[in-house]
């Protein structure tokens, strides 16, 4: 068999293991050994264990369970709330300002949390109710939500972002820095969509008069998402200050945020911690779980030479750089619909740096492609897991009105990917400015 | 008796995750407490290597909690487009494979921590710390997660015996 033939049986079993319901840690561990043991005999089993337990002992890595840790402290508050409720105050004049507020407030909400399904849980908690309550459409109040869940994964710190950055070896800070200005073209595309979508409906049927916020209560509202705004301030001072590395800058920003729960929400109580660590030891070992067997299962790929046969067969093709790139980004979004992100960064960018680089590709402008496009494959089922939020958020809401309402947004992510394509400033301006 | 069974191994998994979490915890607050130390002119040398090692006890730690509470991610579209009745002796595969694999690395991890451990190995810093408590995360957690399965595998091929 020669490799690509083997990468081929390789792939066929590993969809067929993964699909089977078995945690994709797990599978992929099952599927390196069971090739290994075919391939290369019981000997190259040997290294198993210490290649698992080098990956996962990295001071780099901590940045996940502790960005995880951040998140889950404040999205455990009632800070979500907190933060659409101020931004609704001075909304509240514009057409389709509460879907706006909400909007921004996954926007905000994402510049601490790494994870679109908690950004998607924290905000939509709150806000999908308030919305339908107040006569948003169902299919608009989750379709906005779900789509602006996925910035979390987009806007620094973003869990993806960190894992990209260890597979292709590129900065981590860079990665942050390029992912914000696309976020807000995306929070930009989001809200005008919601503004126009809005105002077009209340041509046909005029709203109700709703309330009004005296200026006074705005400014209320401005001083309860402080605090939580100073923690964003001090996560970008200490981590493009040089102050120190992300994962320091992990570790201050969750003990800083564990604190500002404890003292403004009252969260001191054991049973209120334990809620908020076990959502933070539960979705941090999930991940480092599947790293530890993507460092097996590429070890695999490698070994058997199916990596740098791939990554050679897609150069030899010669195709033109864009439709190389179409190419990609088709397989990605499939893939996408079936895997979750962290999965498809860690299986397919060792095969697919190379490439890239050979076809003149900017590593760090494809991290932000990258990272829309999993945003996609994030609202769209099979295995869209912020749908399963959304289901937790408003379960009388049936599914095919979530993806109704989600469908524009996901055009709106397509139009976004172009835009950086042709203009890939987008994303590379601002770390160019910070970072050089 | 059996009921008693599953429930003890769920509450051993449950503390298990509760000391996952203040090593966690402990890491972070290490690392904060470096980053303040650091900035008074002091040199640090044993926080980094120690807050990994945190990290990774924690992790496996952790992995039977998150076993029990459904928080290993899986896509389970087989199970979705199959028949109603075949859900169950699917999901029984499933487990007896991801059973063997739990076993399989708890075996592999012990193996790796007692030559570790009969070795002396250290790891390469100024800290120089024995590197056998860092592996023994690994067996220790995936043996746990390995109990997990079996106490979830008792329980539902019981109730598959029971329906029929």
């Amino acid at each position: 068999m020669s490799e690509l033939q083997i990468g081929g049986l390789i792939l066929t079993v590993t969809l067929v293991v993964l699909f089977s319901g078995l945690p994709i840690a797990w599978g992929l561990t099952a599927v390196a050994v069971g090739f290994l043991l075919l391939f290369k005999g019981p000997a190259a089993l040997a290294n198993v264990p210490i290649l698992m337990m080098d990956e996962l002992a990295s001071f780099a890595l901590l940045t996940i369970p502790l960005f995880v840790l951040l998140g889950a402290a404040i999205g455990s508050s009632a800070a979500g709330k907190d933060i659409y409720e101020s931004l609704h105050r001075w909304l509240d004049r514009v057409p389709g300002g509460l879907v706006i507020a909400n909007i921004l407030a996954c926007g905000m909400f994402s510049a601490i949390c790494g994870s679109s399904p908690a950004t998607a849980a924290a905000i939509g908690k709150a806000g999908v109710p308030e919305m339908m309550k107040r006569g948003v459409s169902p299919a608009m109040a989750t379709g906005s939500i779900c789509a602006g869940g996925t910035l979390g994964i987009l806007i620094p710190p973003s869990i993806t972002m960190i894992l990209y950055g260890l597979v292709t070896e590129t900065s981590i800070g860079r990665l942050f820095l390029a992912g914000v200005v696309p976020g807000v073209l995306l929070v930009v595309l989001f809200s005008a969509y919601a503004w126009f979508s809005t105002l077009r409906a209340q041509r046909a049927a005029p709203p109700v008069e709703t309330h009004r916020y005296t200026f006074k209560e705005r400014i209320e509202g401005l001083g309860r998402v402080s605090p939580f705004l100073g923690i964003v301030i001090a996560i970008g001072y200490a981590m493009y200050g040089g102050l120190a590395t992300p994962s320091e800058v992990a570790a201050l920003s969750a003990v800083l945020a564990l604190v500002l729960v404890m003292v403004i929400y009252r969260q001191w109580r054991l049973a209120d911690q334990w809620r908020i660590f076990r959502e933070t030891v539960r979705e941090s070992t999930m991940i480092l779980m599947i790293i530890g067997a993507a460092a097996v299962f590429s070890y695999m790929l490698s070994l058997l030479y199916v990596t740098q046969s791939a990554a050679q067969w897609m150069v030899d093709l010669d195709l033109n750089r864009w439709v190389l790139m179409l190419a990609i980004n088709v397989f990605l979004l499939v893939a996408g619909c079936f895997l979750p992100p962290v999965a498809i960064i860690l299986m397919v960018m060792p095969i697919l740096t190379p490439v890239l680089e050979a076809a003149n590709f900017d590593l760090i402008w494809f991290a932000v492609i990258l990272t829309i496009n999993m945003e996609v494959g994030l609202i769209t089922p099979p295995v869209g897991l912020n749908l399963y939020v959304l289901k937790g958020v408003a379960p009388d809401v049936s599914l095919p009105t979530v993806l109704k309402g989600s469908l524009p947004f996901v055009l709106l992510m397509f139009l976004a990917m172009v835009l950086i394509a042709i203009f890939p400033e987008i994303a590379l301006w601002l770390p160019g400015k910070m970072m050089n | 008796m059996l009921p008693a069974f599953v429930r003890a191994v769920y509450r051993l998994s449950t503390a298990c995750a509760v000391v996952a979490a203040l090593m966690l915890l402990i890491a972070a607050l290490v690392i904060t407490w470096s980053i303040f130390y650091r900035a008074m002119g002091a040199s640090t040398y044993w926080e980094i290597e120690f807050s990994v090692f945190m990290m990774v006890g924690s992790l496996f730690l952790a992995s039977p909690y998150c076993l029990a509470t459904r928080g290993h991610v899986g896509v389970d579209l087989l199970s979705h487009y199959l028949p109603k009745r075949f859900a169950r002796p699917v999901g029984i595969v499933v487990a007896v494979v991801g059973l063997a694999v739990c076993v399989y690395l708890a075996w592999a991890g012990a193996e790796m921590t007692l030559h570790a451990f009969a070795r002396d190995e250290t790891t390469e810093s100024a800290w120089a710390a024995p590197k056998w408590p860092l592996y023994l995360a690994m067996p220790v957690g995936l043996g746990l997660t390995a109990l997990q399965y079996v106490a979830e595998l008792l329980r539902d091929t019981l109730a598959l015996a029971g329906e029929k």
